[in-house]
Parts: structure tokens; C-alpha cells; sequence
């Protein structure tokens, strides 16, 4: 008797979104089968998980050698930086807009917005611009980085409970998609996603469940990725049907260990990558451009 | 479904204040409040009174002064159970015993030793168990080591412990599961639960039809009594039997009849997708009547 593998299929299918756009747009989501199992199943897994690498708006000071050294002489030039990026084979820019934070060195957000610009000018592939989830100075920062880009559908987070409404309006207004993120909690996730698909709708809209690194909670944070993608997926919930960022380069680098050996901090982040794209991550967010490396000859 | 009602429970401030003053008066009025809509046992709430354990003799009596009503006996500590237990008019519960080493020893020899009901939970040492599976497990060690002390199954009520549906929503389906499988596993058993924590964490206005809806769902499969907010009127009257079409739309949806919620009433509609959210099938959000 020859063995048959069993072959599943779903009703549920990721929404498909956009970033970016003419010819600097990149297409995730719009799969209707569980991660990489295109192959067993029936079903499509149409855009593959794409990769961000990471540029700060101000020059790292806590960053292990190894991991700045390939942008050591651009550290202090994001557009340079992020150009840099771009040469690596990135398919967006994930630009951390650190300084902004209050903690920091309080960016004016006029300020935030005119550095968003000079470095999506810089380069031709999307942006994502992350704040740093400061409830209240966030929506000011996001805002006017939505309006001195309008048009250029960027990718703009988080946004969380506490402030969704502003900073969805404004991406709205001017035509962004945004990120929903929720700690490590699918039912926070999901009232989230209802309430800010009262604005914006599903096609705008990535969600960000957190992702720790490897021997720091990740269980928690890839089940709580892997049950999204089956409530959305297998369950047809809606609400849950929006595609996945996993940001865990930074997660990754901070901890001692990888910042103690190369090797070692490499492999962390590949296998903290592994992790999440088995989990169902849509972009990843990285920082080692070895890692990006072997992690994209993965993809493709 | 007998209901017990939970409101005198040294959690509320009012309570505990009533308690610290030894105000007769309003512990009475709370008391008689309950009695007066019908609930078929008062819960003492004393906490775990580690202070003074005799604080569970004196409400006990001074509840009874006023009305007539089985108590239900409600704190981790031993020693006050047994204060409540010296003084009790009518056949008290114990609320509760579990499979916790402490409890075997020294809280389920109460029940034997005053010859009166107790309520059992799965709870051991290890924890809440996990599934349905595990709860079964647990309680059938507990209540035959409750049988080797001379209390048989007619006097266990048997507790599944409810966690909240924001925080464990498998947890919820665990719970009707081993309801279920109950009458099988310890034939002659009563049970209970804590209703209202199935709505604990969730928008104070959303409370009710959890608990309401959850109520009906478990009765549904043999649950015997609830530990409830008694002065949900709409709860009372579902268990007494005054709703039967709301009753009848929570039968459907459990039974996967094709029930679209969009095509009911607003009342009706709510109890249909929290139905829908409590068998499971939709995963809970704080906004789960909105969608």
C-alpha cells in the first residue's frame, strides 16, 4: 500500500498589502495555506516573506562591533545607511526613528519627517518608519511624517490602543498603510485589529504581535504569530487576516550573548528568523547582513 | 440551576468596610437583598482570614439572623470554615476543597466530620489542569480520596475552575467538556463554578451576557449550580426558565445550526455570537457583539 499524504485546504486567505508604490512596491500576504506549506497543501503562497534591514536616525551607541561594523562609516548618515541597505539586496528599509523618542534626544517631529524624506529619497525601494511606541508623542511624529510623504505609501507603526485613531487618520489621509501591534496577546491583537478597521481596511494594515529572540520568550511570541495565522487562515476570521511582521533584529542584538561572539550572535538571529518564518512572518526585520544573506537564499 | 449568589465577598470594599466595623446592618441588607430575589445559597466570602478566622462565625450568624437561607462557606482557611460550620442553621456548602494537599487534609475531613456538602474543584497541587482530560484526571483522584473519608458523590459538587474568556478561551470549552463528561466519571456528583470569572478582565457593560450566556450553555450539559452575581435579573430568569427563546437560540448555535446572527433581533443576535465566542469557534475580543 503506497502512503498517501493527506492534502489540506482553507477558505481563509491573508489579505494582500501593498507597500510602496510604482516601482518601488512590494506586494505580502494573500496566502491561503500555513507557512512554506504551499507544497503539501492546496493552496498559494503567492509573495514570499520579505526582508527589511534596519537604519537608525541617529548612530547606534550599544550596538555589538560586529553587527555595525558593515555600517560603521555610514552610521551617522541614515540616507547613506539606508542606501547601504540597498546595495545589501534589501526588499525595504526599516527606518527606526529613535531619536525621536522623548527618552532620547526628542526629535521635533517636523525634524523626524523632513530625515524620512531625505532618505526615502535616497533609495528606491519601500519604507517601513517605525517610532519607538511612545504613546503620546508618536501620533505627532507619524503624522507628519504621513503628510511630508503623502502618496508614497509607506509603511508607518506601531500604532497600539492608546493611539491608533490619530496616526490611522492621518495614514488615511495621506495614504499609508500602518501597523497594528498588540503585546504578545491574540485577543488584544484582534480588538485592536476590529477597531482600526473602522478606518482603514484590511489591505493597510500589518500586523506586529512582537517577536523576542531566541531563549527570550520566543515560544510565547510564535505561538501567539502561528494561532493569528490559523484563526485568520484555517478559522476565516477576518480580523485576523492581515499579514505578519516579525521585528526582531534589535530583539536579537541586545542580549549578551550575540553581542559576546560573532558566530554565535549569527546564528541567534538566523535561527530567531527560521523561527518566525515558519511561524507565518510576512517581512522580517533584520540587522546582520550575513544573516540577511543566508536568510533570503532561503526564501529563494 | 440552583444559584448562589456571590456578593458578599470581602473583595468588594463595601463588604470588606461591613466586615471591619462589624456592621450588622449592612451585611443583613445585602444578605436579605439576595434572599429576597431568590437565590438558593448566600456565599460567606471571607478571604483567607488568616487573622481571624472567627470573622466567618459571626457573619454567619449574623446573616442568619435575618434570613432564611443556606450559606455557602467561603474561604481557604480551614479554621474558618469550620467557625461558619459550628454555627450553621440550615446544611451549609463548603466552598471549597480541592485536590491541594493542604485542602485533602484538612479541609475535606470538615465535610466529613460535619456531615454536610462540599464543593470539590480540580485544582491540585500541581495547578489547574490543563483540558478537559486533565480536569477529569484530577477530580477522580480527589473524590475518591473524598469517598475514603466517608463523603460519597451526592454530597461533591464538583468545581471545573473557569478562567476568563480574554485570557484562556480554550479553557471555556475545556470547562463544558468535562461538565459533560461528569455524570460518567463520578456518577451521583453535583457540580458548580464561578460564573462571573468567565467575564472577569472584560468591558464592565459586556459582563452580563458572558456570564448569562455561559450559564444556559453549561446547564445545557448537566451543570448543577453556578456561584453567580445575583442581581443580574436577566440571569435569574434564564435560570428559571422565564427565556426560552433566548435559551433556544443559544441550543441552536451550540448545535451548529446554520443561525445567522445578522438575521435576529439585537438581543437575540448578542446572545447568538457570544454562543458562537464561547463554543470556541470565534476567537474572543473585547469587541466581539461589534463585529
Amino acid at each position: 500500500m503506497t502512503f498517501k499524504a493527506p492534502v489540506e485546504s482553507y477558505k481563509g486567505k491573508v489579505a494582500e498589502v501593498t507597500i510602496g508604490k510604482g516601482k518601488r512596491a512590494v506586494t505580502i500576504g494573500g496566502e491561503n495555506v500555513l507557512a512554506l506549506n504551499q507544497a503539501f497543501d492546496e493552496g498559494a503562497f503567492p509573495h514570499p516573506p520579505k526582508i527589511a534591514l534596519e537604519v537608525w536616525d541617529m548612530e547606534p551607541q550599544n550596538w555589538a562591533p560586529w553587527v555595525l561594523e558593515p555600517y560603521k562609516d555610514v552610521a551617522a548618515d541614515p540616507a547613506a545607511w539606508a542606501k547601504r541597505c540597498e546595495e545589501l539586496g534589501a526588499d525595504l528599509v526599516y527606518f527606526y526613528l529613535i531619536s525621536a523618542d522623548p527618552n532620547e534626544k526628542d526629535t521635533p517631529p517636523e525634524q523626524a519627517a523632513e530625515l524620512v524624506k531625505q532618505v526615502y529619497e535616497a533609495i528606491s525601494i519601500p519604507m517601513i518608519v517605525y517610532t519607538t511606541g511612545n504613546e503620546n508623542k508618536d501620533p505627532a511624529v507619524l503624522a507628519k511624517v504621513a503628510e511630508a510623504l503623502s502618496g508614497e505609501n509607506l509603511l508607518l507603526g506601531p500604532v497600539i490602543k492608546e493611539n491608533f485613531e490619530p496616526i490611522a487618520n492621518a495614514a488615511k489621509e495621506h495614504g499609508h498603510c500602518v501597523v497594528s501591534q498588540a503585546p504578545v496577546d491574540i485577543n488584544l491583537q484582534k480588538e485592536l485589529n476590529v477597531k482600526l478597521s473602522r478606518i482603514l481596511s484590511g489591505d493597510r494594515i500589518v500586523l506586529d504581535p512582537l517577536a523576542s529572540a531566541l531563549g527570550y520568550g520566543i515560544e510565547y511570541c510564535f505561538s501567539v504569530m502561528e494561532r493569528t495565522k490559523h484563526v485568520g487562515i484555517q478559522f476565516q476570521d477576518a480580523m485576523m487576516q492581515m499579514p505578519v511582521i516579525a521585528n526582531f533584529g534589535g530583539e536579537v542584538w541586545k542580549n549578551k550573548e550575540p553581542k559576546e561572539r560573532e558566530e554565535l550572535g549569527i546564528a541567534w538571529e538566523e535561527v530567531t528568523a527560521i523561527n518566525y518564518l515558519l511561524a507565518g512572518a510576512n517581512i522580517m526585520v533584520m540587522r546582520h547582513p550575513e544573516v540577511f544573506k543566508i536568510v533570503k537564499g532561503m526564501i529563494t | 440551576m440552583l444559584l448562589i449568589g456571590e456578593n458578599i465577598h470581602i473583595i468588594a470594599k463595601q463588604v470588606s468596610d461591613a466586615v471591619d466595623k462589624q456592621d450588622k446592618k449592612a451585611l443583613q441588607q445585602m444578605a436579605k437583598e439576595q434572599a429576597d430575589v431568590g437565590v438558593d445559597y448566600v456565599d460567606l466570602n471571607v478571604g483567607p482570614a488568616r487573622k481571624n478566622p472567627e470573622i466567618m462565625g459571626w457573619l454567619a450568624e449574623t446573616i442568619q439572623e435575618v434570613v432564611e437561607c443556606p450559606l455557602a462557606l467561603d474561604s481557604t482557611n480551614p479554621l474558618a470554615v469550620e467557625a461558619g460550620l459550628k454555627v450553621a442553621k440550615w446544611p451549609p456548602l463548603i466552598n471549597s476543597a480541592s485536590g491541594k494537599g493542604e485542602s485533602k487534609e484538612r479541609m475535606l475531613p470538615l465535610a466529613a466530620q460535619y456531615k454536610c456538602e462540599v464543593i470539590l474543584s480540580v485544582l491540585t497541587d500541581a495547578g489547574i489542569p490543563s483540558d478537559a482530560e486533565a480536569r477529569a484526571e484530577s477530580i477522580m483522584e480527589t473524590a475518591a480520596y473524598a469517598n475514603e473519608l466517608g463523603i460519597e458523590n451526592e454530597r461533591l459538587w464538583i468545581d471545573p475552575i473557569l478562567l476568563p474568556v480574554s485570557v484562556a478561551q480554550q479553557g471555556v470549552v475545556a470547562c463544558m467538556e468535562f461538565t459533560q463528561m461528569l455524570p460518567d466519571l463520578l456518577p451521583g456528583v453535583k457540580s458548580t463554578i464561578g460564573l462571573s470569572n468567565i467575564s472577569n478582565g472584560a468591558p464592565e457593560e459586556v459582563r452580563g451576557i458572558l456570564n448569562r450566556t455561559y450559564m444556559v450553555m453549561l446547564e445545557r450539559y448537566g451543570m448543577h449550580s453556578a456561584i453567580v452575581d445575583a442581581f443580574d435579573a436577566e440571569l435569574r430568569d434564564l435560570a428559571r426558565g422565564k427565556l426560552p427563546g433566548i435559551v433556544e437560540v443559544i441550543h441552536k448555535v451550540m448545535d451548529g445550526e446554520d443561525v445567522d446572527p445578522a438575521s435576529l433581533p439585537p438581543k437575540e443576535r448578542d446572545y447568538a455570537k457570544t454562543t458562537k465566542v464561547l463554543m470556541g469557534e470565534i476567537l474572543y475580543s473585547h469587541t466581539w457583539l461589534e463585529t
